[in-house]
């Protein structure tokens, strides 16, 4: 079964990466990814041309994005009573404590820093899959798959 | 009617008027006299000159005809009388002149008739001489041709002129004397009218006071006589006056009647007459007039004295007669016989029933003669169960004895000493009870002779309220006995009366030796004085005014020797009155130290001068009492410019308010609050100039109280340096901040494109080895190589820089398990290297536990990777360098440092060795400085090329262990 | 340094089991543990006897409490502002839709059941450890949040 993950990203680079880690780690999982905030709501809404989007199972959610900001996407998420059960996991280069704390009382279900090394990337996306997609209990979809 | 001037002013007035109108009256009338005459004087000149005019023409008219005479005649007689007229009329003319010098117009003539007559001689003489020599008829024919006659017409005609103008100029004048006359008539005739006016008016207003006088006389003497009759109506009452001696002026039929005298008998006459022989002698009626002088009415009921010898007792009344400026012009007296009066009886019987207190009347014989309810109430008796009963019944002694004429004393007498005094008895009720009773005797002179009446109060209370109070006094004499102090009791007159065994003590008296004697013996000086009343204050006075108050005094032993002493005073109601209770401490002890303290003072004064700082010294009320030379420099005052201000003037704000007592705390408290602790604030000097001063305060405890203290240093140069360095240290923290936020920015943006380049180089490495050529191999590991270790300078330039700009406080740390955490993140390369680490005891340290971690680790770190071949040993420990401080080395056999880099090796990004022999960005080490001088220390290192290096580093320990 | 993570659980076997698991992956962890609901709040909240109690950096919260339930626990952590950023695992037996969705609905960080063997539940331990101690990123000193 497909594991769907949103990732929120505007580094093009980054998402490549992140992609090729993925690949590397678990084939069932299909990356999506909006490159701005906006995006990613209408993503999560179905709005425009994300109409039939599927509900992610995952979000991967870095926080500085333009136009809108990840903060606010995560903010909007956990504040949507429809969103805010899809675990969200801030993947940002900030490890600014004032980052960190803000992310959790916003309610970001974990906050990873991303890693400067390749090598420490595709390990922190193994454990990432590792973790959260094989071991956590995800909440199911409401609709059928 | 008011009259706004007293009559002898207006008299006067009046007298004046007259006077003036009359003397204005006399000048206008000589005035007027003055005219007339010389109206009088102008006629008699006219008719003179008319008569010499007259004269003159006749004495021409005498030329002529005598001239012609001769003529006729040739007689010599007519010779001579022709001339004697020719003189006559020479005469004639001059006298003429003479008349009428001051007649300008008439003067004129006289030439004219000069000429008339010259010519009219010259003619008679020729005529003359013609007859004389020719003879008659030529002389005839000369006279004939008429010159002769026309110069005598011409001359008649101007003394005719003359004599015209002579009666015009007289008319005129008399007009004008005439119009004066009459002016001077009308002023005289107004002026007299005017002083007759006046002198009515005068007479008038005189007339009309005296007659306003006679009216009040006359309404005086009809008062006067009103009451006369009134007087001599009144029969029942003897009314007389008398004169301030006593000497009778008037008299009523009243008196006639009472006292028995006829007013001629008596008037004249001194009323102490009507006094009884006992009572004139003792100067009784002197004193009531004295009596009645000095209050103004005097009343009493005594006997008098009839003409006839007989005696009877009568109601007087005095009253002092005074004028309007209240000089005593004698006195009136109003009296009656009682005897005769019922009303009188009755009026006693009422005032008896009314009075508050039982009231009971006894008569020599002691029975009670009369009584009122109240003494009814008092003993329980019925009214007429006691009328008649001797007075013994109710007060059974006591009473009755006092009032017995004896061989000594008559019962007037016996009375006499009794009267007034308010005597203890006992009294005694129907029921037989007893109770205490307090009597006041007063005489009553009857028909039946001397009654005593006797005020009779219950005195039960007061009784018990005395023996309350004794019981009190005994209570107080308990406690002044155990009262550690000294206590003496004194009376008004300066008496001891009670003293305590303390007082013995101190005084070195027995107590029989004390009581009764003056308080003088012992405080020579300065107590009774303070308790008399004087002229000044009464004894309440006196004493309120010492109550309470510590008073120093000097006290004397009973062998001579003084002490000093603090008494207080307390007043003490007793039955003797208001006593004074002192409490007597000795001060000895306490002047001697007072003595003490003043020789410190002196010596604290010495080295206030000396002290370097500023000294001021304050009293609790805020006012400077001394100041150091110091002090007058620091705020450019002279010293008795400062002494008894406030400080205030010197310091606006912050001092005086802290040594304040109130409410919630005594000035000593304030004080304690505020001694030794530095205290900044502004102070001021003389020309107004503000400058901050920090203050030290110390107590000084003085004779005066409490003072403060104070060192005040002038911070001004303190304050600025500190304004510079917290400047300094702000624009430090801001260039640290931007530094940081350079350092974070730098690292973060670079970070990010540098990460895309080391990874997609990795991934190209990665997915192309092999499929592309080696030298596409050996481009791609460079471009990988060097984007990596771009990655690492930049973070290692991050780390570096959170040096300080994460650095966090300094806390109490264990470097011991700094270390332990060090070698678990250096895990990797420890096992790798086989490295065998050792440590001695590592103290606690005051450190950023992260940034000690991190120096370890860099330091082990450093000693394990610098090695030749072999197992790296490394020995960290730590020395106590001093006090509060430690030394860390880290000992190492590594490869070991030239000296010569012994300075670079501490620089960012300094390495000795080419990257293919050890990695590293070469900054580890300048991290490790940056830390330790964050710690506040330094760190150095010993080494010598191959025997190993020594890093040592300092670093201060927590000072509360030791 | 210290990591300071709060078991809650009741089952004492369980509190064993973790603590081994724990100890073997990094001795730095601190397992502070309460046995029901009612002492994880008082812990929390640093009442009574907790008064000194540490700040967790990771919460393992159990549902089935006794006292106080483990859903309950986790509605007052999320609902209060100075403890709703810990990151709060739920570990427990159940792996009931109702309760997974529950959970994350009230905003739980992650949920995960516990396994039935040891070796299993060692190694989901050292996941987490993993995971959240090693990967995560934290608020240092949670306090001075």
């Amino acid at each position: 079964m497909a594991i769907e993950v949103l990732l929120v990203e505007d580094s093009p680079g980054d998402v490549r990466l992140t992609q090729e880690a993925f690949r590397g780690a678990n084939t069932s999982v299909h990356l999506h990814v909006a490159s701005d905030g906006v995006d990613a709501m209408a993503f999560l809404r179905h709005e425009g041309s994300h109409g039939s989007a599927p509900r992610p199972d995952l979000i991967l959610l870095d926080l500085n994005l333009p136009k809108m900001d990840g903060r606010e996407v995560l903010a909007k998420i956990k504040g949507d009573d429809n969103l805010k059960t899809i675990p969200t996991v801030i993947l940002t280069t900030s490890d600014a404590e004032v980052d960190i704390v803000k992310s959790y009382q916003l309610q970001a279900n974990c906050y990873l820093s991303k890693p400067v090394q390749l090598d420490e990337f595709e390990t922190l996306v193994k454990s990432i899959n590792d973790f959260w997609l094989t071991k956590v209990k995800l909440p199911q979809q409401k609709s059928c798959a | 009617m008011k009259n706004k001037f007293p009559l002898d002013r207006k008299i006067k007035l009046a007298f004046g008027s007259a006077i003036l109108t009359l003397l204005v009256v006399g000048v206008i009338s000589h005035h007027a006299m003055a005219v007339s005459s010389e109206s009088d004087r102008w006629v008699r000149h006219t008719h003179e000159v008319l008569e010499h005019l007259e004269d003159l023409l006749g004495s021409m008219q005498g030329l002529e005809s005598s001239a012609r005479g001769f003529v006729l005649t040739g007689k010599e007689s007519y010779l001579e009388t022709y001339r004697a007229s020719i003189s006559r009329s020479e005469q004639e003319k001059t006298i003429v002149a003479n008349l009428i010098v001051d007649n300008p117009t008439q003067q004129r003539e006289i030439p004219i008739l000069e000429r008339l007559a010259a010519r009219k001689i010259q003619l008679a003489d020729t005529v003359i001489t013609l007859r004389k020599t020719t003879g008659l008829e030529a002389a005839v024919d000369a006279i004939q041709n008429g010159e002769g006659q026309r110069i005598m017409e011409d001359y008649r005609e101007v003394i005719r002129e003359m004599e015209d103008e002579e009666q015009r100029l007289l008319v005129l004048r008399d007009a004008n004397a005439k119009r004066r006359l009459d002016q001077t008539r009308g002023v005289l005739i107004l002026g007299t009218l005017l002083g007759l006016f006046v002198a009515v008016a005068a007479g008038w207003t005189v007339q009309r006071d005296s007659s306003q006088r006679l009216f009040a006389e006359e309404s005086l003497r009809e008062s006067e006589e009103r009451y006369r009759m009134l007087l001599d109506g009144v029969e029942d009452y003897a009314i007389y006056v008398m004169d301030p001696q006593g000497q009778i002026l008037s008299w009523n039929a009243g008196a006639e009647r009472i006292k028995g005298y006829s007013a001629e008998e008596i008037i004249g006459h001194n009323f102490s007459c009507f006094f009884p022989p006992e009572d004139i002698e003792r100067g009784r009626p002197e004193e009531v007039l004295r009596i009645t002088a000095a209050s103004g009415r005097h009343e009493e009921q005594s006997m008098r004295v009839r003409k006839d010898g007989s005696q009877f007792l009568a109601s007087v009344t005095f009253t002092a007669l005074r004028d309007s400026a209240g000089n005593l012009r004698g006195f009136s007296e109003f009296s009656h016989d009682l005897s005769e009066s019922e009303e009188s009886g009755a009026k006693y019987r009422g005032l008896l029933e009314a009075a508050p207190d039982a009231m009971v009347v006894v008569n020599q014989a002691g029975e009670i003669v009369l009584l009122n309810v109240q003494a009814e109430k008092q003993f329980g008796y019925r009214r007429d169960e006691l009328v008649g009963q001797k007075v013994k019944n109710i007060i059974p002694e006591g009473f009755a004895e006092r009032l017995i004429a004896d061989e000594t004393r008559t019962a007037a007498e016996a009375l006499a000493q009794q009267i007034g005094t308010g005597i203890e008895l006992i009294g005694r009720r129907k029921d037989g009870s007893d109770f205490p009773i307090e009597i006041m005797l007063s005489p009553l002179e009857s028909a039946e002779g001397i009654l005593v009446t006797a005020a009779i109060r219950n005195i039960s209370v007061r009784k018990e309220a005395e023996k309350h109070l004794a019981q009190m006094e005994g209570r107080y004499r308990g406690l002044l006995e155990a009262a550690p102090d000294a206590m003496v009791v004194v009376n008004q007159g300066g008496e001891i009366v009670l003293l305590n065994v303390q007082a013995e003590k101190k005084f070195g008296y027995h107590r029989d030796e004390l009581v009764g004697q003056k308080l003088k013996n012992i405080i020579p000086e300065g107590f009774a004085e303070r308790l008399i009343a004087d002229a000044l204050r009464s004894d309440e006075d006196a004493l309120a005014q010492q109550i309470g108050t510590g008073i120093e005094l000097i006290g004397r032993r009973k062998d001579g020797s003084d002490f000093p002493i603090e008494i207080m005073l307390s007043p003490l109601e007793s039955a003797e009155g208001v006593l004074v209770t002192a409490a007597i401490r000795d001060i000895s002890v306490r002047k001697e130290a007072e003595k003490h303290l003043a020789q410190m003072e002196g010596r604290y004064r010495g080295l206030l001068e000396a002290a370097p700082d500023a000294m001021v010294v304050v009293n609790q009320g805020g006012e400077i009492v001394l100041l150091n030379v110091q002090a007058e420099k620091q705020f450019g005052y002279r010293r008795d410019e400062l002494l008894g201000q406030k400080v205030k003037n010197i310091i606006p704000e912050g001092f005086a308010e802290r040594l304040v007592a109130d409410a919630l705390r005594s000035v000593e408290d304030a004080l304690a609050q505020q001694i030794g602790t530095g205290i900044e604030l502004t102070a001021r000097r003389k020309d107004g100039s503000e400058f901050p001063i920090e203050l030290m305060l110390s107590p000084l405890k003085s004779s005066e109280g409490t003072l403060v203290t104070a060192a005040i240093r002038d911070i001004a140069t303190r304050k600025k340096a500190e304004a510079n360095l917290l400047q300094k240290v702000e624009e430090l923290n801001r260039s640290n901040e931007e530094l940081g936020q350079f350092a974070y920015i730098a690292s973060h943006d670079l970070q990010e494109p540098l990460r895309m380049v080391a990874s997609y180089t990795q991934l190209l490495s990665r997915r192309y080895k092999g499929k592309l050529d080696s030298d596409a191999d050996e481009f791609i590991s460079f471009a990988v190589d060097g984007a990596s270790r771009m990655q690492r300078l930049i973070q290692d330039l991050l780390a570096y820089s959170r040096v300080g700009t994460k650095g966090r406080e300094l806390l109490d740390t264990s470097s011991e398990e700094a270390f332990q955490q060090a070698l678990i993140n250096l895990r990797g390369s420890v096992q790798q290297s086989g490295a065998l680490v050792t440590h001695d005891p590592l103290p606690a340290v005051l450190a950023d536990e992260t940034q000690l971690i991190q120096l370890f680790q860099n330091l082990v770190g450093n000693a394990i990777k610098y090695q030749k071949s072999g197992i790296p040993r490394v020995h960290v420990s730590a020395a106590r360098n001093g006090g509060n401080k430690w030394t860390f080395s880290v000992q190492d056999n590594g490869l070991g440092i030239d000296p010569l880099y012994f300075e670079r090796i501490f620089g960012m990004f300094q390495r000795l060795h080419k990257r293919e022999e050890f990695e590293g960005t070469g900054i580890g080490l300048a991290i490790c400085k940056k830390i330790v001088e964050r710690h506040g220390g330094n760190i150095s290192v010993e080494s010598q090329p191959g025997q190993g290096s020594t890093f040592r580093f300092l670093l201060a320990g927590n000072e509360k262990k030791s | 340094m210290i990591i300071e993570v709060l078991l809650v659980e009741d089952s004492y076997g369980d509190v064993r089991l973790t603590r081994e698991a724990f100890r073997d992956a990094n001795q730095s962890v601190h397992l502070n543990v309460a046995s029901d609901g009612v002492e994880a709040t008082a812990f929390l909240k640093r009442f009574g006897a907790h008064v000194h109690a540490p700040r967790p950096e990771l919460i393992l919260l159990d549902l089935n409490l006794p006292k106080m339930d483990g859903r309950e626990v986790l509605a007052q952590i999320k609902n209060d502002d100075s403890l709703k950023a810990i990151p709060t695992v739920i570990l427990t037996t159940s792996d009931a839709e109702a309760d997974i969705l529950k959970t994350y609905r009230l905003q739980a960080n992650c949920y995960l059941t516990k396994p039935a063997q040891w070796d299993a539940f060692e190694s989901m331990v050292k996941s987490i450890h993993d995971f959240w101690l090693t990967k995560g990123k934290f608020a240092q000193q949670g306090s001075r949040v």
